[in-house]
């Protein structure tokens, strides 16, 4: 069979491009008879590989009594199937150089190798084994049940903020329980899980028919596309599993709430509006506000609060926030504002220092000089986003699960760059008012102790 | 419309027959590819100041690092953090551009620059769109060579670093690092890891522009430019017009490579309230141009780096005294220092300590077998590939290299010279620096719980979390 003449393959080696083109990543993607789809990116540049699968399943598929359940299941994948037992993944992937890992999100889990390109086979038979026959066994589901809430101890319970962000920020932004209960769940649900809804979980979101692969790097298509069949092609299909309804019930009401945190130094304070629909108008007009109001070192936030009035130390914010990112963020879903401040000021100061910034683009739109400026940071994000081969593959995948097009990984730019001002201000009038927002203040509590408080850390 | 790149096919119908394969064993593979480092120019100015310059035309991208030898060890004694002041504060003001102008010109060419200081060096790291390289070098020599330290801006940095060190104080890990530090290089300025709230307060514009003006001269510093560069004679002509007239100057002498012989005891930081115990035990170790150094790299590995090392397996997998539990070497310009590193519940601080002094003691009594070796090699050969897939990756290793002194080989032969490794040269090198006996102990932790089973391992030393 002749390779497929369609692609562009303009990336050989070191080649060097036209000026004018910024870059075109290449992409051939085709589905097995078992429905699961396949994305290749040749860049032969440097011997190193990755493989990516993402599965259409996150913790908003998680049902009640099984908060953290998503989260849970992707530790069960680390724990070795029919062919490679418990710790043979680990160490295939390290002992060869390379490095794994696997992460939850609301409304995907995903799972990569990135090693030397010679181990494409290696990495695409262990996804291909956990993927095929999973070892659920009750010991593997006891020994997760506890590195996950050592995990949630570590990671959550004994640090600053992430309480707050994880348990009470969605319960006071969202109103639908899919949307809302705790992505890494509570040890009463997670003690629950049995080894039979492991098992449904897994033959119902880990079909191949549920899941996207993606290869990027140092491959060859032809023989990559044979390794692909080899390993995957008779896993079975199952029926396609039904999403649940995410949907928000009546209009976003204006929220505030106090949340006192023990281990919290420093001031913080949340702020959030419902977002617009993925890919829509408004999602690139709203993109391109975050940028102008957040984005390098010249954005608003930066100039006017973190310098101009002193009162913020540090900020994030983007559609999404915070578990998901500009690229996955599916509505329903907020524009998330994070902030700390300087304990000098009140948190509904900061409150409404941010709103004064949304105003003034709501009253006075965007100069072309600052089009200008937020028009080229986000060609320079999506340009250093595509050096790594891990950040290309989970691009391509999230494009395909969401989108059903890798190919906006070199098409999409264009949208972003086409927002007008009037557009910007728009989506600012529309999306980011008082009467639509969330506030959750978290303040530092009275510390009992000198070196702070502590939870149970084990 | 779109052009239509890509279609569905169905891949049984193109008749591409699946091999048959034996599932229940690793694919076999091919031997690991062999690659060069992409060619690296070199040159030096009239001034000295040393130029190299790597193109990568991937992308449209251009990563730059200027990097001056003037980290941590030169601060004053009675200002630690000047340096690190420095480097925050170069791009927030020169003589000629506000720190607003200087992010908005930057803003416009989709360009960055940051600067940052370590134990050795200030590094100034920054990326452009290619296109505007030319503007980049020019806001690079700007903020390198005129840096004004405007006082508005150095009280507002000196307020926010004051916020984010009563934070990194109440990290139990932060305090081990510091202790750690204070224990391995004695009164070598190594020994400080970072500001304090006193030093913070006398730091000023005077203090910061005499460093400046001291240290960042061109015969003291390297230039990276690597990505999708003009022409070389263009580059060159480039960087001759923005740094060639930077004039060079004599700089002191470096702080004198003094360190005392690391001392077994126990140094233990109360940390009222603690229930986990932060523990570091280890001591000084070498440079990355020593001989000892791939031997002593690779055993730290074998010891505890990665998912698959002695002390992750035993200490955390086997065992279950701890989340983490890991091994660093940290290779300065003048020494180095090598940790064993764990958190332990207070409850079983005892078998947890002795296990860590165990596996410290094994790395001299048990070199490792050749399967274990071979594993520890390829870990750390991919690595290092992994590490060069972005400009950054490749910007990173070579400033490094440079700036530790090190000559172009280190880079080259670095596969090589990890896997030449044997299992003898390891057992050598545990001997000088990995035994119990020789090491010295740091935790972290309260003081009430714990200070009684820590006495049996040295003599004990308590100190405040300050």
């Amino acid at each position: 069979m002749k390779p497929i003449s369609l692609l562009l393959l303009l990336l050989a080696a070191g080649a060097v491009l036209a000026p004018a083109a910024d870059f075109t990543i290449p992409i051939e993607k085709f589905k097995l008879p078992n429905g699961m789809r396949v994305i290749l990116s040749r860049d032969n540049a440097v011997p190193v590989v990755t493989v990516y699968v993402i599965y259409g399943v996150g913790a908003r598929s998680e049902e009640k009594g099984r908060t953290g359940f998503a989260h849970l299941f992707e530790h069960m994948m680390f724990e070795g199937s029919a062919n490679a037992p418990k710790g043979m993944h680990d160490k295939m992937i390290e002992s060869n150089g390379g490095v794994l890992n696997g992460s939850t999100h609301p409304d995907f889990t995903d799972y990569y190798e990135t090693l030397p390109s010679n181990k494409l086979a290696t990495a695409l038979w262990l996804e291909s084994d956990r993927m095929r026959s999973l070892a659920i066994t009750d010991e593997n589901l006891k020994n997760q049940k506890e590195a996950v809430k050592q995990e949630r101890r570590l990671t959550f319970d004994n640090r600053p903020y992430n309480t707050a962000i994880v348990d009470r920020w969605p319960q006071l932004s969202f109103r639908n329980w899919q949307n809302y209960h705790s992505l890494i769940g509570s040890f009463e649900d997670l003690n629950a899980a049995s080894v039979a809804d492991v098992a449904k979980f897994f033959k119902t979101y880990y079909a191949p028919n549920n899941a996207v692969l993606v290869i990027v790097g140092d491959i060859q298509n032809g023989a990559a596309k044979k390794l692909v069949e080899t390993y995957f092609a008779d896993i079975p299909a199952q029926p396609q599993p039904q999403h649940p309804d995410l949907s928000e019930p009546g209009k976003p009401q204006p929220k505030q709430e106090v949340y006192r945190d023990p281990l919290a130094r420093v001031p913080g304070v949340v702020i959030g509006y419902p977002g617009p629909a993925r890919r829509s108008p408004d999602y690139y007009a709203l993109n391109m506000v975050d940028a102008l109001l957040t984005g390098g070192e010249s954005s608003r936030f930066q100039l006017d609060l973190v310098k101009g009035k002193e009162s913020v130390i540090q900020y994030e914010a983007n559609l999404g926030w915070p578990f998901a990112g500009p690229s996955d963020y599916k509505a329903p879903g907020d524009y998330g504002i994070f902030l700390l401040y300087k304990p000098n000021f009140a948190a509904q100061q900061i409150v409404d220092q941010v709103q004064e910034e949304i105003a003034r683009v709501q009253k006075e739109g965007v100069e072309q000089k600052e089009l200008d400026r937020v028009r080229t940071f986000l060609r320079l994000s999506r340009i250093s986003q595509m050096q790594g081969s891990l950040s290309r593959a989970q691009l391509l995948g999230q494009y395909e699960l969401f989108d059903g097009n890798p190919e906006l990984v070199n098409t999409e730019i264009g949208d972003f760059l086409a927002v007008t001002p009037a557009q910007m201000q728009a989506a600012a009038r529309k999306y980011l008012t008082p009467e639509r927002r969330t506030v959750l203040e978290i303040a530092p509590a009275p510390r009992k102790r000198p070196a702070g408080a502590q939870k149970e850390a084990q | 419309m779109e052009r239509m790149l890509m279609t569905f096919l169905v891949l049984g119908s193109m008749g591409l027959m699946a091999q048959v394969i034996d599932r229940t064993k690793p694919p076999a593979t091919p031997p690991i590819p062999a690659y060069k480092l992409p060619p690296v120019y070199e040159t030096r100015l009239g001034n000295r100041l040393a130029v190299v310059m790597v193109e990568d035309a991937r992308f449209p991208l251009v990563t730059v690092r200027l990097g001056f030898l003037a980290g941590n060890k030169f601060d004053p004694p009675d200002l630690p953090g000047l340096s690190e002041a420095v480097a925050a504060l170069l791009t927030q003001g020169t003589q000629s551009r506000t720190s607003r102008q200087i992010a908005e010109e930057l803003a416009a060419i989709g360009g960055a620059l940051n600067g940052a200081s370590g134990p050795d060096a200030i590094t100034v790291s920054g990326s452009v769109l290619s296109e505007n390289t030319p503007k980049l070098l020019e806001l690079l020599a700007d903020v390198a060579r005129h840096a004004s330290f405007p006082e508005k801006e150095v009280e507002l940095r000196k307020q926010n670093r004051a916020q984010e060190l009563e934070a990194q104080r109440s990290e139990p890990s932060f305090l081990a690092d510091e202790k750690f530090a204070e224990v391995v290089f004695g009164s070598h300025p190594y020994s400080r890891i970072a500001p304090t709230p006193q030093s913070i307060a006398r730091i000023d514009r005077k203090a910061l522009a005499s460093f400046a003006q001291t240290y960042l001269v061109p015969n003291n510093a390297t230039l990276i430019l690597l990505g999708r560069l003009p022409a070389r004679a263009e580059a060159l002509k480039l960087v001759e017009e923005y740094l060639g007239s930077w004039q060079q100057k004599a700089l002191p002498a470096p702080p004198k490579p003094d360190f005392p012989e690391t001392r077994h005891a126990v140094y233990l930081v109360d940390r009222p309230g603690s229930v986990q115990a932060d523990i570091h035990v280890g001591g000084l170790a070498v440079t990355r141009a020593d001989p000892d150094f791939f031997p002593l790299s690779v055993g730290s590995v074998v010891l505890g780096g990665g998912g698959s090392s002695r002390m992750f397996l035993n200490i955390r997998e086997k065992k279950g005294y701890a989340y983490d539990a890991h091994a660093i070497l940290q290779p300065k310009r003048d020494a180095g220092d090598l940790a064993a590193v764990t958190q332990v519940r207070n409850e079983v601080i005892e078998p947890a300590m002795q296990a860590v002094l165990d596996e410290l003691k094994g790395m001299v009594s048990d070199p490792p077998s050749k399967d274990e070796l071979d594993r520890t090699q390829n870990f750390m050969s991919g690595l290092f590939v992994l590490r060069l897939e972005t400009q950054n990756g490749l910007a990173t290793q070579l400033i490094t290299a440079k700036l530790m002194g090190l000559p172009n080989s280190y880079l080259e032969r670095y596969v090589e010279s990890v896997r030449a490794v044997t299992p003898a040269q390891i057992q050598q090198v545990a001997k000088k620096y990995m035994a119990p006996e020789k090491a010295a102990i740091v935790v972290v932790g309260d003081a009430s719980k714990i200070s009684k089973p820590l006495e049996k391992f040295g003599t004990l030393t308590v100190s405040k979390a300050n």
